[in-house]
């Protein structure tokens, strides 16, 4: 009589237990979310088709502007201004150390904004004789063109393609495009970035220089500058490349990312200046002259020679 | 009606075929000459009178207690569809409207915080941080009966998972405001992307939702009970058809039950007409005055949020912000009309004549002008080149004539017209339900009374043929 009570218990556990093999399924997921991703920036885009810089012709040099003249006759564009009270330029407000709103004073701050005073200075007697519109990358020429703005001074890369619809000041800083990424990446340089998603500011030199290394990484554009950073920040890209200038803004402003890589082009900083008024160029020449000896410097080690080091102004020339 | 059945009778042959056990019959086949057997003994007792009478009388006790039925629970189903307005729908139209309302608040605060200079100011944060806690709050609320409406569903899931995105954003870029650094506006930019590109046109949705199911409901709790009405006066006719029949029959002119019966159905007409009309006025006019008006208002408040927010960040744009400047005047356009008199706000000034409403919509249209006016002074400021003056007339809070000052008035005007149209709605909307007070249970017992009297009545004169 005791065997088949043994027996009978593990029996009834197996037929529990096979009861139980008929599956309910997989709980139910009350609220199924599949991936997230960080939102984008206004207009961030992937560009597919950069247009190439046709590769500077021959026989131009950028570097060569009109010769200096400080006069101001009647009827110059200088003379204009003055009547206007004001000066109009076109800056960046999101480039930090070269064209930025200081949030706690709400002014705008940083090298090209003081060249863009010393022009004021000179023409109107009053440094804060300026009326500052901020503009993206890519409607510096396009406010040139359209007469919105008297000058254009924001982080500005002379070439020969720009010459051709608008006017150039003599240089007055050169930079160098190099390349950002977080602390721990193993990025070296450009030559590493091939098939890697790398930001720049659409109409900028910097994303054709991207997309034109090789081997290829994935150019990503974006209005202005400041948001390469926030694209960075957020995983999206793997690095920003663009002149050691602006990077060393983003790198201030974020200690968990590193600057690498040589310097793989020169960046000529001119003043953009509408192309028909020649005078105007001559005018901010010999402006620039006066800068170069003594605020150049005392801009430069105010905002950038912690950062980039010591450096002194570039010689100008002349056509 | 029923009196199809006793009109038939002497004509219907009665005789069954001699022969009918044909065979052995199967389980069923009894079961199909049913109803064939009963319509056969029912026409029988119909050739006589006192089998027709007690054919009456019973489709009559069917009729009023049917009609008893329908009529209470469509009585019930009424009251409970006026309650539901009041308890669950207009509020969660009005949690909707909070929703969408505290986010383009959010937005417009936030771009004003970044103008302002200096350490932040704390009623500013305390507004933003407002916004935000009202609007998880009435995403709640709006979300708890989002389910059984896909769409609703969809936006609410849009909204819970993008909030929270979004205030990491701000927080973001107030932190790397605080330390001034620029990448702060470019977080503030595309927190306000993800805002107008996704949460907002969500809110924008559930609230048309809420508020398209809100009118919906409305219009289910004034129609005409159709299927009660045909039933009742349908009774009604059953009841003096078959009196006149007594009388033809027994010579006798009154009887007492049909009459009491009779009576018990003419009283529940007259009453449910009546309630039903007082309520269906009130209840009308509780969406003309209440929920039309609030939608309007609601509407004409998010266009003036919005077009704050693009006044703002036309200035953050310093200078490239022309987009927003014209997005600014469209929003304007839609709100209060170009000279600030017409728009959203414009038709809501009409509806409210003699509203409560009406002094509060007076005074924004009043504010909306010194708003616009304001403004124009922003954009001259601007254009001639003082930006910071153009800034200061556009955020500064002590500044009685400056925008962000009659910005605020209007939006406080709005919102307490809001208030007052949904009080309309609340106060006609009970007024409503109260006209149905004891109609359901009043309209069962008379249905049951005309049962009773038909029953007394018709046996009274069964009992003449024993």
């Amino acid at each position: 009589m005791r065997n088949p009570k043994r027996h009978g218990v593990p029996l009834l556990l197996l037929a529990l237990l096979l009861a139980a093999c008929g599956s309910p399924g997989a709980p139910v997921d009350p609220a199924p979310v599949g991936s997230v991703r960080p939102p984008m920036p206004a207009n961030a885009a992937v560009e597919t088709a950069v247009e190439d810089s046709g590769s500077a012709e021959e026989n131009c040099d950028p570097t060569a502007s009109l010769a200096p003249n400080p006069s101001v006759p009647a009827g110059s564009t200088m003379d204009a201004i003055r009547d206007r009270g004001h000066l109009v330029v076109g800056v960046d407000q999101n480039t930090f150390l070269f064209g930025f709103r200081n949030p706690t004073t709400g002014m705008l701050e940083g090298f090209d904004i003081d060249i863009a005073k010393e022009i004021a200075r000179e023409l109107l007697g009053d440094p804060e004789a300026v009326q500052f519109k901020a503009i993206t990358s890519a409607q510096r020429i396009p406010a040139l063109k359209n007469g919105e703005v008297d000058l254009v001074v924001r982080t500005f890369s002379v070439t020969c393609e720009r010459l051709q619809e608008i006017n150039f000041s003599t240089v007055y800083y050169v930079a160098g495009q190099r390349v950002l990424v977080e602390k721990n990446s193993k990025v070296d340089g450009v030559e590493d970035l091939g098939g890697k998603r790398v930001c720049a500011a659409k109409a900028s030199t910097s994303l054709k220089n991207i997309a034109n290394a090789e081997p290829k990484p994935i150019p990503v554009s974006v209005d202005d500058w400041s948001d390469c950073l926030v694209m960075l920040q957020q995983g999206q890209v793997e690095a920003v490349s663009t002149d050691d200038t602006i990077l060393a803004g983003m790198a201030e402003q974020d200690p968990t990312t590193k600057i690498v890589g040589e310097r793989f082009t020169d960046e000529l900083y001119g003043i953009g200046i509408p192309k028909e008024n020649g005078d105007m160029v001559r005018y901010v020449n010999a402006v620039l002259e006066k800068v170069r000896n003594g605020p150049w410097q005392s801009s430069y080690n105010r905002w950038l020679l912690d950062r980039l080091g010591p450096a002194s102004p570039p010689a100008p020339t002349y056509q | 009606m029923t009196s199809t059945v006793t009109h038939r009778g002497p004509g219907v042959p009665t005789s069954e075929p001699p022969d009918e056990p044909r065979g052995p019959r199967s389980g069923f086949t009894w079961l199909l000459e049913l109803p064939g057997d009963a319509v056969r003994s029912i026409t029988r007792s119909a050739a006589r009178t006192p089998g027709r009478l007690s054919l009456i009388a019973t489709g009559l006790i069917v009729l009023s207690l049917l009609t008893g039925l329908v009529g209470t629970l469509a009585v019930q189903d009424r009251a409970n569809t006026i309650d539901g307005l009041i308890e669950h729908r207009e509020p969660l139209a009005a949690a909707a409207q909070e929703v969408y309302g505290s986010l383009s608040d959010a937005d417009a605060t936030a771009a004003s915080a970044f103008l302002s200079t200096g350490a932040e100011p704390p009623a500013l944060r305390e507004r933003y941080q407002l916004d935000i806690a009202k609007a998880g709050a009435a995403l709640a609320k709006a979300a708890s009966d989002s389910g059984s409406v896909a769409a609703a569903a969809e936006q609410v899931d849009i909204l819970s998972r993008q909030i929270p995105v979004y205030t990491g954003l701000i927080e973001t870029a107030r932190a790397n405001n605080r330390q001034g650094f620029p990448a702060g506006a470019a977080y503030l930019r595309e927190a306000s992307e993800l805002m107008r590109s996704t949460i907002l046109p969500a809110a924008h949705r559930l609230y048309e939702i809420d508020t398209e199911r809100l009118a919906a409901e409305q219009d289910d709790a004034t129609g005409v009970p159709w299927l009660t009405a045909v039933l009742v006066l349908g009774l009604a006719a059953a009841l003096v058809a078959a009196q006149v029949y007594l009388k033809r029959r027994t010579n006798r002119v009154f009887n007492v039950g049909l009459l009491v019966a009779t009576v018990a159905v003419g009283v529940a007409i007259l009453w449910t007409a009546a309630a039903l009309t007082v309520q269906s006025v009130l209840v009308s006019s509780g969406r003309g005055d209440g929920t039309e008006q609030a939608d309007l208002l609601v509407r004409a408040r998010i266009a003036a949020l919005q077009a704050r927010a693009n006044e703002t960040l036309t200035l953050v744009a310093r200078g490239g912000g022309d987009a927003y400047e014209k997005e600014f005047g469209a929003l304007f356009g839609q709100f209060a009309g170009r000279d600030g008199q017409g728009g959203l706000l414009g038709q809501a000034r009409e509806r409210a004549a003699g509203l409560p409403a009406g002094p509060h919509i007076e005074s924004a249209a009043g504010n909306a002008e010194t708003w616009l006016r304001a403004h124009e002074e922003v954009r001259g400021l601007e254009q001639a080149g003082d930006y910071q003056g153009a800034v200061e007339k556009a955020i500064s809070g002590r500044d009685e004539q400056g925008a962000a000052k009659a910005f605020g008035r209007v939006d406080g005007d709005l919102t307490a017209a809001i208030t007052s149209a949904r009080q309309s709605f609340l106060d006609d909307t009970t007024n409503g339900s109260r006209a149905l007070t004891l109609l359901a249970p009043g309209f069962a017992v008379l249905a049951v009374i005309a049962a009773l009297g038909t029953t007394l009545g018709i046996r009274e004169r069964l009992r003449e043929y024993r």
